[in-house]
């Protein structure tokens, strides 16, 4: 019984408070430049207000258009349900995939919400699908490697194996591949969330903006469901990063909902330390010129490569 | 749990070095260049006391505070006060590949280095096998730093890195080298730092540039 409800309260847990994870670190931001900054419940009140808006749809939208903010939600909603989240255990649907299926599933969101954007042929949607489609096609080789990596220090791609295995020893904690990978995940999670080396967050000015550029369009309830989607992303991503590559102790067993319930405390209390290092990104960086965007993915995907290499001569677990 | 062996700390040490090495690669400012070649040279010198621990050797342990006073502290400061001050260096413009390029031509050295040692045909009773390819590496990287750049006080640095190479090669191989002969090559390396700072000062002031490729071309 129990872990049927784990697996619901996980998927809630990243429902509900990926809104949070989002208003925290504009505050945050906000905070550290001295501005006073929205509240951080600000993500819910917007979300309550489109929700009750009608939404605008051009005439010229196809059924692409409309069911793209549900593809995205449910896609993120799916990956809420095979990473661990609060347990270290795999869930009774943690069998539908690997990180490489996750993967996977990620990109099919990216991809149907830059179809959208080219759906109604508008300018600034097409320069921030193409912008996005770019930045992906360089994100996503590095991706690969860094799963690589995992499966070089775990041999195996299953998040849980790599959690355990890494909670096990900290031997294989300071393994070059692990850290490598750790810090190229890091540089990934910045990238595909949009934040400060490649992409503005908050910033909606029309020449720079990539990810922003692509939902202009949309509006009302569809808006909501696309605004809620990328801060599931920005949590997924980041309780991925902090459960599997940095902090893999604290997470609940899978047998007991106490045991649910207090990894939900320690995910929400990584996440803290993980929103720590975003902000201060944030707010010390400049925003990367475009084309210099390739020698920063450039350097996650060296990153994961001299991992896999220096897996060779270092020796994983088996060694 | 177990606890942390000097042969992983030199692993990760040896890896940190690879990757300020590809740092160096990638950077166009001249102050960042010799700062990262600065943090290289004192985490060399981290890993030759962490061997001289190991090995329980005085000469080593000399070795490693010359490492991090001559390499760590001295040939930077003197670089940049001497050159990137007084030359007024701040951008390298004459790289003859982008930067993108030559960090991949450098993931393809250090992949090449680490397949053309094979750690199983090293001696045994090493502290750990994994410094050697990676020394490897970055004896090729320099190289490479050197074969990119055109400014010759960015293929002095270049050189001193393939130098910090063959130290932590060194160090690694044959831990138990005479004090004499690491002392003579600390020498050596001074006395090459010096005649290059004179010869480059020159370039400089005959030139008022101390790109390389000026010194191809013959002059009436």
């Amino acid at each position: 019984m129990s872990p049927v409800v784990l697996q619901i309260l996980q998927s809630t847990v990243v429902l509900v408070f990926a809104p949070l994870y989002a208003g925290v670190l504009a505050r945050a931001v906000a905070i550290v430049q001295s501005k006073h900054g929205p509240s951080i419940l600000q993500p819910y009140h917007d979300l309550a207000k489109l929700l009750r808006k009608g939404s605008a749809i051009s005439e010229n939208a196809s059924w692409i258009f409309r069911i793209a903010p549900f593809v995205a939600l449910s896609s993120y909603l799916t990956v809420s349900t095979i990473v661990p989240i609060i347990t270290d255990e795999p869930l009774p649907l943690a069998f539908l995939a690997d990180l490489i299926g996750g993967a996977f599933v990620l990109s099919l969101a990216g991809f149907i919400i830059a179809l959208a954007a080219l759906d109604t042929a508008s300018p600034l949607g097409g320069l921030g699908a193409s912008r996005t489609t770019w930045i992906g096609s360089l994100a996503e080789p590095a991706l690969i490697l860094v799963f690589f990596t995992v499966a070089a220090v775990s041999r195996s791609d299953n998040p849980y194996f790599e959690n355990h295995t890494i909670a096990g020893s900290i031997t294989t904690y300071v393994l070059p591949t692990h850290l490598l990978g750790l810090v190229a995940f890091f540089m990934l999670v910045l990238a595909e969330n949009g934040r400060i080396p490649i992409d503005n967050p908050s910033g909606s000015i029309e020449i720079s903006m990539i990810e922003e550029s692509r939902v202009l369009e949309y509006s009302g309830r569809e808006y909501a469901l696309i605004k809620w989607a990328s801060w599931m992303k920005l949590f997924l991503l980041s309780a991925i990063f902090m459960n599997v590559f940095v902090i893999p102790w604290g997470l609940g067993h899978a047998d007991t909902i106490l045991g649910g319930l207090q990894g939900t405390l320690a995910v929400l209390a990584k996440l803290v330390i993980c929103g720590t290092a975003i902000v201060i990104i944030d707010t010390s960086f400049a925003k990367l010129r475009l084309f210099r965007i390739a020698e920063f993915l450039g350097a996650s995907f060296l990153f994961a490569l001299i991992g896999i290499v220096t897996s060779y001569v270092v020796g994983g677990v088996g060694k | 749990m177990i606890t942390l062996s000097e042969g992983v700390l030199l692993d990760l040490l040896s890896v940190a070095i690879l990757l300020l090495t590809f740092a160096c690669l990638g950077s166009k400012l001249f102050d960042r260049y010799v700062a990262y070649y600065a943090l290289q040279s004192i985490i060399l010198s981290a890993a030759i006391a962490l061997v001289a621990h190991h090995l329980g050797a005085w000469d080593l342990w000399a070795l490693a505070v010359l490492t991090f006073l001559i390499k760590g502290i001295g040939i930077p400061v003197i670089a940049r006060h001497y050159l990137i001050i007084r030359l007024e260096l701040k951008r390298d413009v004459a790289i003859s590949t982008g930067i993108s390029t030559s960090l991949i031509i450098g993931a393809v050295l250090t992949a090449f280095a680490y397949f053309a040692i094979n750690p199983s045909t090293l001696p045994s009773g090493l502290l750990a096998t994994s410094p050697v390819p990676l020394s490897n590496a970055v004896v090729l990287l320099g190289g490479l730093c050197m074969v990119v750049r055109r400014n010759t006080v960015a293929q002095l640095i270049g050189w001193l890195i393939v130098e910090n190479g063959v130290f932590l090669g060194a160090i690694t191989l044959v831990a138990t080298f005479p004090f004499i002969v690491e002392a003579g090559i600390f020498l050596d390396l001074v006395a090459g730092v010096l005649i290059m700072l004179t010869f480059v000062s020159g370039l400089a002031h005959r030139l008022a540039t101390t790109d390389a490729s000026e010194l191809r071309e013959l002059r009436e």
